[in-house]
C-alpha cells in the first residue's frame, strides 16, 4: 500500500517556517558543555588537566578550531584561545612525539582534533539526525543571535579557553 | 600483529597509538594511514591484521572504506576509533561488518575492552 503521508504512523506534523527556531539555550546547558569539555581534557591532554570556569578576558592573538552541526540544529562549537595556549595544548596531546619546536600543522591539528572530540559529543546530546563537519582552524566563524549561543569561559593552566555553542550567523530568528 | 590507525589527524593517530601502548598492546607493529583511500590502499599492500579508523575524513570516509574492503572480499578485523558514537553510527558500524565503535574522548580501558578479544 502506498498510502498518503500520514497514513501509517506520520503524526502529520510538519516543521513550517514560521515555527519557533529551535535554540541551543533549549537544548544545552553550560553544565553540559564544561562536562564534555573536561571529559575530553582528562582523556586527551592529560589526567590531571583542569578546565576551571572563570573568565579569562579575550586573547590577544587569538585563534580558534571548530566543527559545524547540521541538523534540527545547526551552527558550531568553536573552541577559541590564545597561540601559546594552542600550542601548549598540541604538545600536551602529542606527549613524548612532540617535537622540540612545533610547527604550525602540528598546533592547528590539536586544536581542531580538540573541537572535534568536543563537537562530537555536543553533537551526541542534540535531538538527531545532525552531521558533523570536519574541524577548521582559523578566525572564528561569526557568532550567531546570543539567544542561540552557549558560552563558557574557562581557564586551562590559568590561560583562557572559550567554548562556544552557536547558532550560525544570520539564522532567520524573528520570523 | 600489525595494527592499522587512519585518522586524519597525525595528533589523534599518535594519541591512539600511544593509547595501544598504555593498554598494553606495546609489542605490535603499527601502520599509519591518513585518510578512508590511504588505508583502503594499505590494507591491500600492508595487509594489516586489525583496521583501527576514524569515520569522519577526507576522500574517503572509514564506512566508505570499510564498505569498499568487505565488497572486495577482505575480512580484516575492523574497527571505529571516532568523535561521535550515536545509536544510528554503531548500527551503521555493525551492518558494514565493523567489530566495534570506539568514541573519542577514550582511555586504555576502552581500548582494553574491546581490543582483548580480538588481539590474541
Amino acid at each position: 500500500m502506498t498510502g498518503f503521508p500520514g497514513s501509517h504512523g506520520d503524526t502529520g506534523e510538519r516543521r513550517r517556517t514560521s515555527d519557533a527556531p529551535v535554540l541551543i539555550t533549549d537544548l544545552l546547558d553550560q553544565e553540559t558543555v564544561q562536562s564534555i569539555a573536561q571529559e575530553a581534557w582528562s582523556a586527551l591532554v592529560g589526567d590531571d588537566e583542569f578546565l576551571v570556569p572563570l573568565p579569562g578576558g579575550p586573547p590577544d592573538d587569538a585563534v580558534s578550531s571548530w566543527v559545524e552541526i547540521v541538523g534540527p540544529w545547526t551552527g558550531t562549537v568553536v573552541l577559541t584561545c590564545s597561540r601559546a595556549t594552542a600550542e601548549e595544548l598540541s604538545r600536551c596531546l602529542l606527549g613524548e612525539h612532540a617535537p622540540p619546536v612545533l610547527d604550525e600543522e602540528d598546533i592547528q591539528d590539536g586544536l581542531g582534533e580538540l573541537a572535534n572530540v568536543v563537537g562530537g559529543n555536543v553533537k551526541g546530546v542534540l535531538p538527531g539526525p545532525s552531521v558533523l563537519g570536519l574541524p577548521e582552524v582559523g578566525n572564528a566563524p561569526e557568532a550567531g543571535a546570543p539567544a542561540d549561543t552557549c558560552r563558557v569561559d574557562l581557564l586551562w593552566r590559568g590561560q583562557s579557553l572559550t567554548i562556544s555553542v552557536q547558532g550560525s550567523a544570520g539564522a532567520p530568528l524573528d520570523q | 600483529m600489525k595494527i592499522l590507525v587512519a585518522d586524519d589527524s597525525r595528533v589523534m593517530r599518535q594519541i591512539v597509538i600511544r593509547t595501544l601502548r598504555q593498554a598494553g598492546y606495546d609489542d605490535h607493529d603499527i601502520v599509519e594511514a591518513e585518510d578512508g583511500a590511504d588505508a583502503l590502499a594499505k590494507v591491500s599492500s600492508e595487509k594489516p591484521d586489525l583496521v583501527l579508523s576514524d569515520w569522519n575524513m577526507p576522500n574517503m570516509t572509514g564506512i566508505e572504506c570499510l564498505q569498499a574492503m568487505r565488497a572486495s572480499g577482505s575480512a580484516v578485523p575492523f574497527g571505529f576509533v571516532t568523535s561521535e558514537g550515536s545509536p544510528e553510527m554503531r548500527e551503521k558500524a555493525a551492518t558494514a561488518g565493523a567489530l566495534f565503535l570506539i568514541a573519542k574522548p577514550f582511555t586504555e580501558d576502552t581500548f582494553k575492552e574491546h581490543l582483548d578479544e580480538v588481539i590474541a
